[in-house]
């Protein structure tokens, strides 16, 4: 399987100012980023949040392909987005809709690329512990395997579709979502078999069954 | 040590009969530091080595480890005895093998600052501490599969229970991790098509079609095993 830059990217150390601020601190800033921008949307606030996100992403001193880098897929969908805004009468959002995707998944960075996966998951599983019926243990490993899961799943979307055109069926769409569907249940049994193997988030056993 | 007594398993499969026999009638006492499973692909190996997890549990018969009883013990059992899949990217469930190896002591240790120290303490212990914050998707074959030993280890088991684990590797990477499996202090079980592997260790099962068709030293099973598969 071949992995690919993930969406959000991953952590990589440093000594920024970035790296050594509490995460606390650092959801808090991701959300004063975000939150103006995804609610007001105006073009001038999803300007501002951009430009505030970059000197952000600046700040944390790592190499701007890993900070700034986005993959084809999403490069896609935010040209769609802007498109989509034009054929149905409202430039304004044209940009509004597309720049506040970016802005999110760019704020996203800010957070996964200085701070390790365990300590966000220690963060978020201290936050969810706060809400009734919320087992924090088990939000926060959904939230850090999930993190560890998207360049799998892309990575089995480039495999899939290289395997089509290899057979001369780039154009045939069920052939190339259904396997990919096919390795994501695959990964999922996988993922769940290793973590009972180790004795966490502890369910009873299965009986056994064909496996994906 | 490890009881299976008079196990079957089966799956249920579309059309007649209705279900296939994976495993049939296996009565095992496994006490050896050293065993080897040997046999066809799809011979029953993978499904005998999940068993002693308790990842599955057996359609007929029980299986103890150390009298716990996989069916009604499960937590019991995955104290005592750790598994390492074939695909270790399977098994590495976080982004990197520091993170990885943490969650596996995110049960015994709280504190988040020794927890990171014992679990770089790991990684050290078995030439990864340079690589303990890179993205799993950067490590080679023998690194992954190191990690994942690792991963593994840190939960403490007694028994190591490993499916293929030099399957997908180099030369030198399988040499390496039979290396590190064999300096184990555990009571190790591996599934392999490395006839190196099995010859190393005290006793070898053949499996065939479900069943144990041959038990006993490497040299008469191996054997036995070069005339099934010739």
């Amino acid at each position: 399987m071949r992995p690919t830059v993930s969406v959000f990217g991953g952590h990589l150390p440093g000594d920024s100012v970035w790296h050594r601020a509490g995460v606390g601190w650092k959801y808090l800033v991701v959300l004063a980023l975000t939150l103006p921008a995804l609610c007001v949307q105006q073009p001038w606030l999803t300007a501002t949040g951009l430009v505030a996100v970059v000197g952000c992403l600046a700040l944390c001193r790592l190499p701007a392909r890993a900070m700034f880098a986005i993959p084809v897929a999403l490069l896609v969908l935010l040209l769609v987005l802007g498109v989509f805004q034009l054929v149905v009468g409202r430039p304004d959002l044209a940009f509004v809709v597309p720049g506040n995707v970016l802005l999110a998944v760019w704020a996203a960075r800010l957070i996964i690329v200085t701070t390790p996966a365990s300590v966000l998951v220690d963060a978020l599983v201290a936050a969810a512990d706060r809400v009734p019926f919320v087992d924090g243990e088990r939000f926060g490993l959904a939230v850090g395997i999930m993190l560890r899961s998207v360049p799998f799943l892309s990575g089995a979307f480039y495999d899939v579709r290289d395997a089509a055109r290899a057979r001369g069926l780039e154009r045939h769409w069920v052939a190339r979502l259904t396997p990919v569907v096919v390795r994501a249940v695959g990964f999922a049994q996988a993922t769940g078999d290793a973590l009972a193997a180790r004795g966490l988030a502890e369910g009873r056993p299965s009986a056994p069954h064909p496996r994906v | 040590m490890i009881r299976l007594s008079d196990v079957g398993v089966r799956v249920p499969v579309a059309g007649p009969p209705g279900s296939k026999v994976l495993l049939d009638h296996v009565d095992l006492r496994l006490a050896e530091h050293r065993i080897a499973l040997v046999g066809a692909n799809g011979s029953g190996k993978s499904t005998l080595l999940r068993l002693l997890n308790g990842l599955i549990v057996p359609t007929s018969g029980r299986v103890e480890v150390d009298g716990h009883d996989t069916r009604t013990e499960s937590a019991a059992v995955r104290r005592r005895v750790g598994f390492t899949f074939t695909d270790p990217l399977s098994q590495l469930v976080l982004p990197t093998p520091l993170d990885d190896v943490e969650l596996s002591l995110r049960a015994r240790v709280r504190d988040r600052g020794e927890r990171r120290r014992l679990a770089l303490d790991w990684l050290d212990r078995y030439g990864l501490a340079a690589v303990a914050e890179q993205s799993i998707y950067d490590l080679s074959g023998g690194e992954r599969q190191l990690a994942a030993l690792v991963s593994v280890l840190a939960v403490e088991p007694s028994t190591l229970v490993c499916d293929e684990p030099t399957t997908l590797l180099d030369l030198r990477n399988r040499n390496l991790v039979s290396q590190v499996l064999s300096a184990l202090p555990h009571q190790v079980i591996v599934a392999t098509h490395d006839l190196a592997l099995a010859g190393q260790c005290e006793r070898v099962l053949l499996i065939d079609a479900g069943r144990v068709c041959a038990d006993g030293a490497p040299a008469e099973v191996l054997d036995r095993y070069r005339e099934l598969m010739a």
